[in-house]
């Protein structure tokens, strides 16, 4: 195996999509293409490439395309948003529990097992059904609060995820012969670990990120399928959930969010992978 | 040192299952609106009340675990309530039950199959083409979501070519052809992503079983490829792969809940789904408590089985 070349054609493939979903996600609402929301009553059920619309059209006369284009903002933005939030707090508790070690070490320990215990998209679910419970339990609750309340329900379903990860790589390095130096010189904890052991600890971590942000819209996605998602099919989650009453006549209201979705997770998952295997060769030279 | 070893995990054991299920009832007291409202939305204040006391909401958080737990330990799940009457969660487990535990098992089986034969021949090929294609079809299929890949398959299998039925269960009794014809579907799409994640962990610790000196040795005494593949290499090899293909038992019997959606399996992920979606509390409860047993379970089932398999690690796991 070639070790010297570290980026390859798939590697830029995979950067190149993430670019590109992202920059579709940030100036998505500026392009010249209709809103999500508008309904083609001429092109129901219209087939890809119909001039006009290049996806197709699905059998509510939604625009495929822009559904995809607006899809991905939400998409990513949730993902972005509850890997960084639960990657911060996970990795806070878990460096944290790695440098003090002791009872406070055993007590984060054991809340992670606790939660890695129940499976991702039944704790998920658990939270998002309490959470968006209405005082007026016949009163549907806001789209905005729903947005809330699933993110805050997969922030939680990250922060042991990376938080596990955190403290093992904090345990190897808080007890490498710098750090012991640094605290025998009388360093302070706190500038010990931001010095030392954060900046080592980071690498890993956004490797696994990139691994945390797939498993994040695949359970973003999966939600939308129950129907707890983002209403209104205006994720692509929720473009699946859509497009999976009708997929008999009309499967590109289907494929296509399918495709966006796994070309995604394929590209965060190909570039975690490439950061760790980076991680690693680095790791063995020292 | 193994006594003290196994009582440390057997409190790890019983402290997360105690969180857990102490959680979940947590939960119940966070909701803003009474239970016994959302449980009976059409009953009598008294009704409720009378309901309320039933359940035990009205002695606190600790004296209604404490009363869910004594019912928990009995067998006693709680009921699930609707209009004009009540079940008892137990009597819909004992159907939904089985269901997830077939799901599971096959799922386990066809992916350990198929990850044992694609990880040693990768392993034996390392870098060679067949690895290479290998080990990037199955990074491909890993990232695909399994409910991506089930609503392919009800597309062209189930609909297109209409050789398999997209929904429904059937029991081994109604035919042994009828009961696999409704797993074949879900079990694929339970299981692609398995396949790639065993495959992985097998191929790696094959690689490096590989490079050990008695492996020389047995090839230099003229043994056959096959026969230090299978023979010598593979057992010190599937620690690893038996370990996490264990870990995800607990998993699968109550994670599955789309692919239990998707084809109307209608399992134990299900029956999570429709107490929360129904907002059924006490029977999720029961519910998440079980699940996270089956988990922990099979956590320390594995550690000591590895131990008993591989003494190597039984010793490093000691002085940890």
């Amino acid at each position: 195996m070639s070790t010297n070349k570290t980026y390859t054609v798939p590697t830029y493939a995979a950067f190149g999509w993430l670019t590109f979903s992202t920059f579709l996600a940030v100036f998505g609402p500026l392009l010249p293409v209709e809103s999500f929301r508008t309904i083609h009553g001429d092109f129901l059920d219209a087939k890809p490439f119909t001039a006009g619309h290049w996806f197709g059209v699905d059998s509510n006369g939604y625009d495929i395309f822009s559904g995809i284009i607006n899809g991905a903002r939400l998409s990513l933005f949730v993902a972005f948003i509850t890997v960084g939030i639960g990657g911060f707090i996970g990795s806070l508790l878990g460096i944290t529990a790695a440098y003090y070690r002791g009872r406070y070490d055993s007590i984060v320990n054991t809340a992670f097992n606790v939660v890695l215990a129940v499976p991702n998209l039944v704790l998920a679910l658990a939270l998002v059904a309490v959470l968006a419970t209405n005082v007026d339990i016949n009163e549907a609750v806001p789209t905005w609060r729903r947005l809330a309340t699933l993110m805050i329900s997969l922030t939680v379903v990250i922060i042991p995820i990376l938080g596990r990860i955190a403290r093992a790589s904090a345990l190897t390095w808080s007890g490498r012969e710098f750090v012991v130096a640094a605290r025998s010189m009388g360093m302070r904890d706190r500038h010990i670990i931001w010095r030392h052991i954060v900046p080592n600890v980071l690498p890993v971590l956004i490797a696994v990120g990139f691994l945390a942000v797939g498993v994040v819209i695949i359970a973003e996605a999966s939600l939308s399928l129950l129907g707890v998602g983002i209403p209104d099919g205006a994720s692509w989650g929720g473009m699946i959930a859509r497009g999976r009453n009708d997929l008999e006549y009309n499967p590109h209201a289907l494929y296509f969010p399918i495709i966006a979705l796994a070309l995604t997770v394929i590209s965060t998952n190909h570039l975690g992978d490439v950061l760790r295997g980076r991680l690693d060769r680095r790791e063995a030279r020292l | 040192m193994r006594a003290t070893y196994f009582l440390q995990r057997l409190s790890q054991l019983l402290i997360v299952i105690f969180c857990v299920t102490f959680g979940c009832s947590l939960l119940l007291q966070l909701i803003p609106v009474s239970p016994a409202e959302i449980l009976l939305p059409v009953g009598s204040p008294e009704e409720r009340a009378l309901l309320t006391k039933e359940i035990g909401l009205d002695r606190g958080p600790i004296g209604y675990y404490v009363k869910w737990l004594s019912e928990f330990v009995r067998g006693d799940f709680g009921d699930i309530y609707y209009s004009g009457g009540r079940e008892a969660v137990s009597s819909r487990l004992v159907v939904a039950f089985p269901r997830s535990l077939w799901l599971m098992l096959y799922t386990q089986i066809v992916a350990l199959a198929a990850a044992i034969a694609l990880g040693v021949w990768s392993a034996y090929r390392v870098g060679r083409r067949a690895d290479k294609v290998i080990s990037n079809v199955l990074f491909v299929f890993s990232s695909i979501p399994g409910f991506a890949i089930a609503l392919v398959l009800v597309l062209i299998i189930g609909v297109r070519l209409q050789w398999l039925p997209t929904l429904d269960y059937q029991p081994y009794s109604a035919g042994v052809w009828e009961h696999f014809k409704h797993m074949i579907m879900p079990v694929l799409s339970l299981s692609v992503g398995l396949i790639a994640s065993y495959t992985r962990l097998l191929r790696a610790d094959m690689i490096a079983t590989l490079r050990e000196d008695y492996i020389t040795m047995a090839a230099s005494k003229g043994l056959s490829d096959r026969r230090i593949l299978w023979r010598h290499a593979f057992r010190p090899s599937s620690v690893t792969l038996f370990t996490s293909a264990a870990l995800n038992m607990g998993g699968l019997i109550g994670g599955a809940i789309v692919i239990e959606t998707i084809f109307a399996t209608y399992g134990v992920g299900f029956e999570v789904f429709a107490a929360i979606s129904g907002r059924q509390y006490i029977a999720l409860q029961s519910l998440v408590g079980l699940i996270s047993i089956f988990y922990v379970v099979f956590n320390v089932i594995v550690d000591f089985a590895v131990g008993f398999v591989d003494p190597r690690t039984r010793d490093r796991r000691v002085n940890k």
